[in-house]
């Protein structure tokens, strides 16, 4: 029976795992004109989609309101790959298509407790707020920025609801950045 | 600069957001300005219910001191665009009501917190500075945490619907 994840180990292993999908996730090549954001859209989309998968696994480990919020935050994150999926689309290129479930629970770190899943979950919605912050100095359209912006207040939101499932306070922080 | 964006509108003492309508054309200023105007509605809001025990004080105190440090944040992105933030805003003459007990402060907060994260998602996206629109996306953010705390507060669910 493995020792409960320390923080520490749930922000390496979240990190680990996100940088293994992102070096073996390429973003297709894109049919879309160069500097259009499809690229960048397409780089949250290989996350979004691995935040997917660990909600998926991390369900196992989760009972009462910590699982139906998981189950209704899983919902959202797949409202949002769909979203980008469109926004990718509309510029005329191909989206990134999700790993194989096998492959990301390889990619994880070992989860045996409900905590070490809100941990993950709580890393991984930190990554995302950090990526569509970033995208909103980057985007070059207007539009897709409005898109972007809604669905980091949804990772905001989401960051709060994990936070409070693991005790904490919902807005412990003026400014949510995804670095803490 | 100037861009097209849907912007703050002050109508009869309560900021309205248009969903769909046009505004006219605003500066980043101008953006700014109306930001930092709701923000102290919000310090206005919290610091009254605290007054008047409208709201659990450690909420009230750590959402206040929360929407201050957006106002500084605020009046450091006018200062350095060489504007003076405005002393003047509207108050909400729908505050009073608002303060009538815990659960009408919550919600009369929740509303109020909802427009700000439609009013940051619109300038987050729509400024012409790429560093500014991050700050104001991690605003919006906040703003977007301090629904959920709210939510929390009226025992509903955290996300809404």
């Amino acid at each position: 029976m493995p020792l409960s994840l320390t923080r520490r180990a749930a922000l390496g292993g979240a990190a680990a795992a996100l940088a293994s999908c992102a070096s073996q996730d390429e973003p297709p090549r894109s049919g879309a004109r160069p500097g259009s954001g499809a690229g960048l859209l397409n780089s949250i989309l290989v996350i979004e989609h691995t935040v997917v998968a660990a909600y998926g696994v991390g369900i196992e480990l989760l009972r009462g309101d910590a699982l139906r919020y998981a189950r209704q935050i899983e919902r959202r994150e797949r409202e949002h790959v769909r979203t980008l999926e469109r926004l990718i689309r509309d510029l005329g290129a191909p989206s990134a298509r999700p790993r194989t479930a096998d492959e990301y629970a390889r990619s994880f770190p070992r989860l045996s407790t409900a905590d070490d899943a809100l941990r993950l979950a709580e890393d991984l919605e930190e990554r995302l707020v950090r990526v569509y912050l970033e995208a909103l100095a980057d985007l070059p359209d207007e539009g897709l920025r409005t898109a972007a912006a809604r669905i980091g207040a949804d990772e905001g939101a989401h960051l709060a609801v994990v936070g409070l499932l693991r005790g904490a306070p919902a807005a412990p922080a003026a400014f949510v950045t995804g670095t803490a | 600069m100037r861009t097209t964006r849907r912007g703050l509108i002050v109508a009869g003492g309560v900021a309205a957001f248009p969903v769909g309508a046009r505004a006219a054309p605003r500066s980043d200023g101008q953006v700014l300005e109306e930001l930092l105007g709701l923000e102290r509605r919000l310090e206005e809001a919290y610091d009254a219910a605290l007054r008047r025990d409208a709201v659990a004080e450690g909420l009230g105190r750590r959402l206040l001191e929360q929407e201050r440090e957006h106002a500084r944040g605020l009046e450091l992105l006018l200062n350095a665009r060489g504007r003076r933030s405005p002393e003047a805003f509207v108050r909400d003459p729908g505050l009073t009501r608002g303060l009538r007990d815990r659960q009408a402060f919550a919600r009369y907060a929740l509303d109020l917190e909802r427009r700000a994260v439609q009013a940051y998602v619109a300038a987050a996206a729509g400024v012409g500075d790429g560093g500014v629109r991050e700050r104001l996306g991690a605003i919006m953010a906040s703003e977007a945490q301090h629904e959920v705390a709210l939510r929390d507060s009226l025992g509903e669910p955290l996300l809404g619907v």
